[in-house]
């Protein structure tokens, strides 16, 4: 298992060098640049070339590409990001000010997710083919069927519209005041969380219906064993390992995917910073944000595979 | 010229006391408004973004403003310049400070201060950038001749000098700080304005608070304000209509208009002005058949924008027919005159009938393709693009339209691969010099991505903006559009913008203008309740 690990955390090398060099190439692939977006996009009348070829000198835009790819490299084995070419300020300051509220939303939704998928999923497999099943499954195509930005822009609507409330509009950590902050982030939880947990839903369903199947429950239930006890301690485990991998991806693709959800609760978080940083043109801090959504999925990922064998004894690496 | 300005005071003062007398002014509160983008750093000088003026405009001052009652947005009257003289040949401007003006660290703003400041703009040392340096290529020197004296001195002439002291960018810093560190100011806020920095936090929100020590004794009224970043116009809306927010600076869709209306009724004003931003249609002169001028003013005349004026303004941001100048300020063209240049007659019919015969002359066929491209920004880029392709058709033509991603646009504008394209120009003041620089010959300015070389408009540019009488500043600007919109057709204008600003009936002592860069510090605004 130890040297399991070990060859996991090592493949993850080339992988992360991989995505870099994709990352920095495509970027600069892609027309125009941070000083243009920042001098040229404004429609100011005094455009001057002069001004623009000190900025591009001050970020190192005038060097050549090899030179920039292997000072950002260096930078990133000693885990400098460097400093954000919009606003000159470092990058660790840029995503530790946003990381606080993805990592919050992304843990709520993925709880929401969690507890609607499970239970609803088998439920509607105890009860297949029953009201309670089609209700179950109606449930959850609909949840697949809507956008999550569009359920929290309905759920805004009917704030504003039938209750004349609208969430705070700045974020407020957890542990300075809990209510405001749970009053912020608890509808685009819900929002992407149901959503999430339609997959989810379905996906424990149908591997819930295939354990149901099994032989070795029917034995269980000729034992007479407690149905309790066959869901929990037999069907269960080894249903929930497809529904564990759904929203343990899922996770980090919150982390920082969540674009127009953010946009439409005004949420300070790593998806409009991503979008941000991508139309400003803002390479270095691109750059790391798509490093650290990468290692983000590949730790995931990891974690995942090792909680595959702890939970499936069955399941062992040598 | 004293006379005037005295006068200009006179009436300024009179404005200000009969608003007084109308409401007077509560204080306290806190104004609260979102503003759709952040300042990439604090620098005035360096940045061109509204999205620096919106939040951090409340902390500094200039040496003149425009008058915040003004509606056309260009009156300036004095700011931490108390009066001014101009001497008899137009090349010296002497300002007197105000006394009893402190910077937010006690220290008092002297004309030092203010020299150091105009000479990082207009001088700026090596290594320092200043966004706005060509603004002021007229000016030689800046001097301070004593510790409340500013003089500047100029190589000519210049009938825009007072409107570039006005630019609402020029925040007058600290000269013992800018000499020890020329960029300090980009990530450090420290001036003279109605309001005291307290916090900004990244992505999310600017706070100030009321300045004890502000020099205009009882003002600023408000005891603090709390600029909230917010991308998103549904969100923006949402947070007006929630009574969350009391009023966005920079302007809302016809749309958005009415439902806040329609939403909150009298707890909703609006206000509304022809705005200083227009989109207008660039022809690359390198590719053919746009070097040929009947094929420009062919599609100059081919659009109805009397007509587009009606329908588009119900849908976008956009209203007044235009020339140069914005529709209602002291250099535009008047309508009757303006009617009268090709492409702006009333008359839509005969105005077609004159572009087929154009392009017939011009030896292009009936059913000509080009390729139109356009700016991957929704409002009000996407309708004018539709509107534009719409009526190009009518003389004949076959247009598609190439939407470029936002950030990228430029880069392909200026790589000249592109037969027509969009472009856009924006000011914070309305004067001539300003908005008529994008159109001067592509070796003069770079930034018109049209190619062209026009040494006649060259011309009739320099010497407007060398004349300080306004006829015939008026007259000469009038040669310019002329020539540049009908006779060579460079470029070809859509619609003036049209600044909305549905806002909380609780705000007072704020006017719209044609700029969303003016009016932001915030020293006269106040809540009634």
């Amino acid at each position: 298992m130890a040297s399991y690990i070990i060859k996991r955390l090592l493949a993850m090398v080339p992988t992360l060098f991989g995505v870099a060099v994709l990352i920095f190439l495509l970027l600069r692939v892609v027309p125009g640049d941070v000083v243009e977006a920042r001098y040229i996009g404004q429609g100011s009348q005094f455009q001057s070339q002069e001004l623009m070829q000190l900025e591009r000198k001050k970020l190192g835009l005038d060097q050549p590409l090899w030179r920039q790819f292997t000072s950002w490299m260096g930078g990133l084995l000693r885990l400098d990001f460097g400093l954000s070419m919009w606003t000159g300020a470092p990058i660790i300051e840029e995503i530790r000010l946003r990381f606080a509220l993805s990592l919050q939303l992304a843990i709520m939704a993925s709880t929401v997710a969690t507890l609607l998928a499970i239970p609803l999923g088998i439920l509607a497999a105890m009860k297949q083919d029953t009201w309670i099943d089609y209700a179950v499954r109606v449930f959850s195509i609909a949840g697949l069927a809507m956008p999550s930005f569009w359920l929290g822009i309905l759920i805004i609507l009917v704030m504003l519209i039938v209750f004349r409330w609208l969430p705070p509009m700045v974020f407020t950590p957890l542990w300075v005041n809990p209510w405001e902050n749970l009053a912020q982030l608890i509808w685009p939880a819900l929002a992407v969380g149901y959503r999430y947990s339609a997959v989810g839903t379905r996906m424990m369903r149908s591997a819930m219906l295939e354990v149901l199947r099994e032989d070795y429950i029917r034995t269980a239930r000729a034992k007479g064993l407690a149905l309790k006890l066959i869901l929990t301690r037999h069907a269960l485990k080894n249903a929930i390992l497809p529904v564990l991998t759904i929203i343990s991806l899922e996770f980090a693709f919150l982390l920082g995917g969540l674009v127009v959800t953010e946009q439409v609760f005004n949420l300070n978080g790593l998806g409009m910073l991503f979008v941000e940083a991508i139309a400003r043109r803002d390479y270095t801090l691109t750059q790391a944000l798509v490093m650290l959504v990468a290692t983000t999925f590949l730790l995931v990922n990891f974690v995942v595979d090792v909680a595959y064998a702890w939970i499936d004894p069955r399941i062992r690496y040598r | 010229m004293r006379r005037v300005i005295r006068l200009a005071t006179l009436a300024t003062a009179a404005s200000f006391a009969l608003s007084a007398i109308a409401q007077t002014p509560r204080n306290g509160g806190e104004l609260i408004f979102p503003v759709p983008s952040e300042p990439p750093s604090y620098d005035g000088h360096r940045e061109e973004t509204f999205g620096l003026i919106h939040p951090i405009a409340p902390f500094y001052n200039t040496l003149l403003r425009v008058d915040p009652t003004d509606i056309s947005g260009t009156r300036v009257v004095p700011s931490v310049a108390s009066s001014w003289t101009v001497s008899s040949d137009g090349k010296t401007y002497t300002f007197k400070l105000r006394g009893g003006v402190k910077f937010h660290d006690g220290s008092e703003l002297t004309a030092k201060d203010v020299k150091a400041s105009y000479d990082k703009i207009i001088f700026p040392p090596p290594g320092v950038g200043s966004t706005r340096q060509g603004q002021y290529v007229a000016v030689e020197a800046v001097e301070a001749p004593d510790a409340t004296t500013v003089v500047f001195r100029l190589k000519y002439a210049s009938g825009s000098l007072l409107a570039g002291l006005a630019s609402p960018y020029n925040f007058l810093y600290k000269a013992d700080i800018l000499a020890k560190e020329p960029n300090w100011y980009e990530k450090n806020i420290m001036g003279t304005g109605p309001f005291v920095f307290v916090e900004h936090v990244k992505g999310s929100h600017v706070v100030g608070k009321k300045n004890p020590d502000y020099w205009d004794k009882g003002k600023p009224h408000l005891d603090s304000f709390r600029a909230i970043f917010m991308r998103d116009s549904a969100a923006q809306v949402a947070a007006v209509r929630g009574e969350r927010a009391h009023i966005q600076f920079r302007g809302f869709t016809p749309k958005d208009r009415d439902n806040l209306k329609a939403a909150l009724g009298d707890k909703i004003t609006v206000q509304e002005s022809p705005w200083d931003c227009i989109l207008m249609v660039g022809f690359n002169h390198e590719k053919k058949p746009f070097d040929d001028k009947r094929v420009r003013r062919a599609l100059s005349l081919a659009l109805d924008r009397h007509e587009a004026s009606k329908a588009l303004s119900q849908i976008a941001i956009v209203k007044a027919v235009a020339g140069v100048q914005v529709p209602g300020t002291p250099f535009a063209t008047p309508p009757e005159e303006l009617n009268k240049l090709a492409g702006y007659w009333t008359d839509a019919e005969k105005s077609r009938a004159e572009a087929r015969k154009l392009l017939r002359e011009a030896g292009v066929p009936d059913g000509f393709s080009f390729t139109f491209s356009n700016r991957g920004i929704p409002m009000p880029y996407e309708p004018l693009g539709v509107w534009l392709i719409d009526q190009w058709r009518k003389v004949g033509l076959n247009v598609e339209q190439r939407v470029i991603e936002a950030a990228g646009y430029y880069g392909v504008i200026r790589s000249g691969d592109t037969e027509a394209f969009m472009d856009f120009q924006c000011g914070y003041i309305v004067d001539p010099d300003l908005d008529m620089y994008k159109f001067l010959s592509t070796s003069r300015n770079p930034a018109n991505y049209g190619r062209y070389e026009d040494p006649v408009l060259d011309e009739l540019y320099d010497k407007q903006s060398r004349t300080t009488s306004v006829e015939e500043r008026k007259r000469l600007v009038g040669a310019f559009e002329k020539r540049l919109l009908e006779e060579e057709a460079h470029y070809l204008m859509t619609l003036q913008w049209h600044r909305i600003i549905p806002h909380s009936a609780k705000v007072k002592g704020w006017q719209v203008t044609p700029s969303h860069y003016l009016n932001n510090t915030l020293d006269t605004v106040w809540l009634s309740e």
